[in-house]
């Protein structure tokens, strides 16, 4: 009997405190089970309920990992201005403070406001022994690239890339310093003096081509009905060729300035291209192996 | 047997479940019921006809235009391969500077709407399948281009 | 030592009969936010739900309540990656074909309906249906309406003999459709036909003269020897405002097909009392 009775007290005392662990993994709602789903879902790249599971969490109580993680989140959501805050929140006691700092700026820099993230990257006074200084660096010099104010010098903008990077980024300087712009002016003189010439100058050929064959096909009719002593059709044929004349000279200028947009636009895409390719903006821990 | 069977559609299910995966929508905020309708999307064009202009000397330039449009444009079918049309733009390009600009502006997309070689490398299209080509990137104002590049489909307001 | 021997029981059970408890409080609860239609919470819920769940009970209803709960947000293709699962978890026939038809559904709401075409043929080839041949007329005859195939709609329908309503609307809308290659036979022949086929008088009257002047211009011009003329007027003019008269012929019967579909539609969709997408 007292053997039974042992084992039984040895027995129940082992599942009550299985019943008072599994007792607390059936809250679903306790702080570890919220961080444990929440982890889940990040993995799952479903962030917004992630980001929210995790807010959650931090009710109970602050914890860096989860409030990085929210800050990871926001960034795949492209929530960048909220995952700036988040990030610029984490503890500087915390393991992911430097890490934090880097993808803070990351953040800012995503936003597309580079005065404002040039003037955030300055205020950080970053060096040498900041664990991420070469690649904050390498991302502040880069953001010139996307402004139109001066550049700093070449060499020290080529000096904070790697040696397999500088050939690239010297191209984009180059290009930076020196647009291959058309020149409006120049493009309306040209169809001033040869209808057409001044789209075959923006590289619009067929446009150029069609321009002056209109112009010059209005301008022959005008004269052959003028000789034949068709007044009214030579001068409808005149108002006609005119107005195309004036016209392609007007576009001619346009179409300069649209040529420059479109330059513009595929260097700022060519520097987007090159950011993702070079992984700048891959997170530098990955949670989910 | 079964089991095997069951093994294999679940095999063939995963393989094409992960494309789906890759396509699936993603939900960037929250999100309540939304109200999808069964009734398919009214894709015809429909013209603007009002005399709602104040200025007189647009108000004649809307009459000749409704006149055109009403008893020429609207029969003679989609000549224009540009959207918005070229009297359109024309009626847009004086409203947004004026009639000399207008003007300059219309023959210039007249002759570019000659070019039937360019247009593909050119321009981006239009939900109606027509070449994108608004007056805004032929103002001289540098500000106003919104460069966008050939071969995308503009979503119109 | 039986009463022992239960008790010992009891001990070891005990916490897996309480954890049950936990996840069906939790499955009602993320029920009652679908049914207040709160979505997206509904779907956390039921994920979290899913996570907890070790023994599998709850994988193929909370993955089918998450397809509906992305179906009623309209995120299509994820109501139907969670329907697959569903498919995937389900553990007899009847739960099965259910799946199968919510991923039709999905595929006819979101208009792609050759894949329901193709999945519904695929549950009538299928032996373990055959029980079931009614309902898959029946979201056949759906998928029809959804492409506009209303006297294909009306067949399927005969075919599940209850539905007389949906086969008696799809036969209306079908006779009451204009025919857009009877409008564009007519207007080849006489200019204008086509939009008085379809009521748009005053177009049609536009057209006829259009073509009649320039008609009449050209051929003059031919017959007084001026060629050039002649061709200039036929290949600038004429032959604009024909096909002009072919374009609108087909677009005016397009738009008023369009306009009765569409009523169609409606009614279907708010008062139609019956199973739908």
């Amino acid at each position: 009997m007292n053997k039974i009775l042992f084992l039984l007290i040895i027995f129940s005392t082992i599942s009550f405190s299985q019943e008072s662990n599994s007792a607390k993994s059936l809250n679903l709602f306790s702080p570890q089970n919220i961080k444990k789903f929440a982890d889940y879902l990040f993995c799952q790249h479903d962030y917004i309920r992630a980001s929210i599971e995790y807010e959650d969490f931090l009710k109970s109580g602050y914890n860096d990992t989860a409030a990085f993680k929210v800050g990871m989140a926001n960034l795949e959501m492209g929530n960048f201005s909220i995952a700036s805050k988040k990030f610029s929140n984490i503890s500087k006691i915390s393991v992911f403070y430097n890490i934090s700092k880097l993808e803070y700026l990351r953040a800012n820099f995503r936003t597309g406001n580079f005065n404002y993230y040039r003037n955030l990257y300055e205020s950080e006074n970053l060096n040498r022994d900041y664990k991420y200084f070469f690649e904050a660096r390498e991302l502040y010099n880069f953001s010139y690239l996307f402004s139109d104010i001066t550049l700093p010098q070449k060499k020290n903008f080529l000096s904070s890339f790697t040696k397999e990077e500088q050939p690239r980024l010297n191209q984009f300087y180059d290009w930076k310093i020196n647009p291959p712009y058309k020149n409006p002016v120049t493009a309306a003189l040209l169809s001033t003096v040869i209808p057409g010439l001044g789209k075959i100058y923006t590289q619009n050929y067929s446009d150029g081509i069609f321009a002056f064959i209109t112009v010059g096909l209005l301008g022959y009719l005008a004269y052959s009905d003028f000789h034949a002593n068709h007044n009214f059709r030579g001068w409808l044929f005149s108002a006609l060729g005119a107005g195309f004349y004036g016209g392609n000279i007007y576009g001619s200028a346009a179409s300069a300035q649209i040529y420059n947009a479109k330059i513009s636009f595929q260097f700022f895409n060519d520097l987007k291209n090159y950011l993702e390719d070079h992984n700048y903006f891959v997170p530098l821990i990955n949670f989910c192996k | 047997m079964e089991n095997k069977f069951n093994a294999l559609i679940f095999s063939l299910l995963i393989i094409f479940l992960f494309p789906f995966a890759i396509f699936a929508q993603s939900e960037n905020s929250k999100w309540g019921k939304a109200d999808y309708s069964y009734q398919m999307p009214d894709k015809f064009e429909h013209r603007d006809y009002n005399f709602k202009e104040k200025n007189p000397g647009r108000f004649i330039l809307k009459s000749f235009l409704n006149a055109y449009w009403y008893f020429i444009s609207d029969v003679d079918g989609d000549n224009c391969s540009f959207d918005p049309t070229c009297s359109h733009f024309f009626l847009l390009s004086v409203k947004e500077t004026n009639i000399v600009q207008g003007s300059l502006m219309f023959f210039d997309r007249f002759t570019r709407d000659m070019d039937i070689f360019g247009k593909i490398n050119r321009y981006p299209f239009s939900s109606n399948g027509h070449y994108y080509d608004p007056p805004s990137l032929y103002m001289l104002k540098k500000d106003s281009i919104k460069y966008i590049p050939p071969s995308i489909i503009v979503k119109n307001e | 030592m039986k009463s022992i021997f239960f008790i010992l029981i009891f001990f070891a059970i005990g916490p897996e009969i309480f954890s049950q408890g936990v996840l069906e409080k939790q499955f009602n609860y993320a029920k009652k936010l679908y049914n207040e239609e709160n979505y997206f919470d509904s779907i956390t819920e039921f994920k979290r739900l899913l996570f907890f769940d070790s023994t599998g009970k709850y994988k193929y209803t909370a993955d089918n309540y998450i397809g509906d709960a992305y179906k009623a947000g309209s995120k299509f293709s994820n109501a139907i990656i969670y329907y697959t699962l569903a498919e995937i978890n389900a553990q007899n026939f009847n739960d099965l074909f259910k799946a199968k038809i919510n991923i039709i559904r999905v595929n006819i709401l979101r208009r792609t309906t050759n894949r329901a075409l193709q999945l519904l043929d695929s549950l009538n080839n299928d032996r373990r249906f055959l029980s079931e041949k009614k309902e898959i007329y029946y979201w056949k005859g759906w998928t029809y309406i959804f492409a506009d195939e209303w006297h294909k709609a009306s067949e399927t329908f005969a075919l599940t003999d209850s539905n007389k309503t949906l086969q008696e609307l799809c036969e209306k809308v079908d006779k009451e459709k204009y025919s857009v290659i009877f409008a564009q036979i007519i207007s080849h022949f006489i200019p204008g036909s086509g939009q008085f086929y379809t009521g748009n008088y005053l177009s049609g009257i536009l057209s006829l003269a259009w073509n009649g002047l320039w008609g009449y211009l050209a051929v003059k011009a031919f017959i007084d020897n001026r060629i050039f003329d002649g061709f200039m007027i036929t290949n600038f003019l004429w032959l604009r405002f024909y096909n002009g008269n072919l374009q609108n012929s087909k677009n005016f019967t397009e738009e008023k097909n369009l306009k009765i579909v569409n009523k169609a539609l409606k009614y279907l969709q708010y008062d139609y009392v019956g199973a739908k997408p």
